[in-house]
């Protein structure tokens, strides 16, 4: 072993300690992808999709200075279309299911929800099955589909800060127009009974927007972090999940690295924000939500292995880039959201858990 | 003035909001709601949706860990 990869073993550590940054804001800050897709059909509200455009707006910006100024070295590859497109679907689809994306579903098993154990499981085994397991063979064939221009930066041949300049215009728009939008209406808070710091980090309603910005900056930290330990990306949950599940099997170190110890962060850090806040219960679902959260787990390591990554490796992260990829997944995402949800939210099979909602009269 | 009570415990999100509206189309206007719910976003989605609809919020409490109670009038 070679005195860099000794360093290497030791700044692994630099992924647990963001993720667990990123799991706390996640948590505190209510940000749920997978809401924000779903939102857009079922109440037809761009506020939570707004503040997810805040992300890659941000990011960006970041992780293009950052090329620029020769920290981190992006580089354009092919656009797998066909796999983007079926995984993308699949895997928005899935994530109804599931209750929550690949992130929201190790965030919310930080906060105790056993249906997300459930699904985080399932999307492990999926993951890897479809990574490196017995259906790897579907995902290197569906995959192989590809056109070879992988950006639209190099597509159109321009600097790829015009397309930053564009993105952010747009979403800085629809930031203003959701704030004057929220400026005409009271919506209540919880009563403070905390202050100070610990009001803010473990009581107080983080707005969206805020919570998209902080995201955002951890989003660009993690491109040289993870780049200091040999892993050339930003932030990934899916395949250091796959990971994970082979690790299980066969105790390989080779694949303990920067990303596992993302993911594996991301459950700590949430578990402490819901433990701080007072928001960590053990949540059991009923059998419906069981069922629907184990299908939706290995639904999101399908989908999420076809498309060559999740709501964060593909529609935050290579959306930020300008991929082909990314922006053809985040598309088909919210397509298949939509499709699920209404199925499984606005359709008849279930309105709410039960056919009608129990109601008490008490006064 | 009557209140209805609708429990949600143990449902995950977006169901608490999905049977609040629900709840809120069968009963009369002037009437409060009280919404009990353990689904942390509901934090957020809940007063959000009354804030949206004009509906004037008479009490939001934390009932323990990871519980919540909110309640919403008909106007």
């Amino acid at each position: 072993m070679t005195l860099d990869q000794v360093s290497d073993g030791h700044m692994i550590i630099t992924g647990l300690l963001l993720g667990a940054v990123l799991g706390f804001v996640f948590q505190r800050g209510r940000f749920c992808v997978t809401g924000a897709f779903r939102d857009l059909f079922t109440i037809r509200s761009t506020r939570w999709f707004t503040a997810f455009m805040v992300i890659v707006a941000v990011q960006s910006i970041g992780v293009f200075a950052l090329d620029a100024l020769g920290v981190i070295n992006l580089e354009g590859g092919t656009f797998p279309w066909l796999g983007t497109i079926l995984g993308g679907f699949i895997f928005g689809f899935a994530i109804i299911l599931a209750g929550g994306c690949a992130t929201g579903t190790y965030y919310r098993a930080g906060e105790g929800l056993v249906g997300s154990w459930f699904a985080l499981i399932c999307y492990i085994a999926g993951a890897a099955a479809f990574r490196f397991g017995p259906l790897a063979g579907t995902t290197d064939a569906v995959r192989s589909v590809e056109m070879q221009d992988g950006n639209l930066q190099e597509a159109l041949g321009v600097t790829p800060w015009i397309l930053v300049i564009l993105l952010v215009a747009g979403v800085g728009v629809a930031v203003l127009r959701q704030l004057n939008r929220e400026r005409q209406m009271h919506k209540v808070q919880l009563p403070a009974l905390k202050s100070g710091i610990s009001h803010v980090l473990t009581e107080k309603a983080w707005h969206p927007f805020v919570t998209a910005a902080i995201i955002g900056i951890i989003a660009i930290a993690a491109w040289p972090l993870s780049w200091a330990t040999g892993r050339e990306a930003g932030l990934g949950i899916t395949g250091p999940s796959a990971q994970i599940g082979v690790f299980l099997g066969t105790g390989d170190m080779e694949l303990v690295d920067w990303g596992m110890m993302l993911v594996l962060g991301l459950l700590i850090g949430s578990f402490i924000a819901a433990k701080a806040s007072g928001e960590f219960k053990i949540r059991v679902p009923d059998a419906q939500t069981t069922v629907r959260s184990i299908i939706g787990g290995l639904g999101m390591g399908w989908g999420a292995a076809w498309a060559g990554g999740c709501t964060i490796g593909n529609a935050m992260v290579n959306t930020a880039t300008f991929s082909f990829q990314g922006w053809t997944a985040l598309l088909f995402m919210v397509l298949g959201t939509g499709v699920a949800a209404k199925i499984f939210i606005m359709g008849g099979g279930r309105k709410g858990a039960t056919a009608t909602p129990k109601l008490t009269t008490v006064s | 003035m009557t209140q209805h009570v609708l429990e949600t415990d143990g449902q995950v999100c977006p169901f608490p909001l999905v049977e609040a509206r629900q709840a809120m189309e069968q009963i009369a206007s002037g009437d409060e709601l009280i919404i009990n719910f353990d689904c942390t976003q509901g934090t957020d989605s809940i007063p959000q949706w009354a804030a949206e609809n004009g509906y004037p919020v008479t009490d939001f409490s934390k009932r323990g860990a990871a519980e919540w109670s909110i309640t919403v009038r008909k106007s």
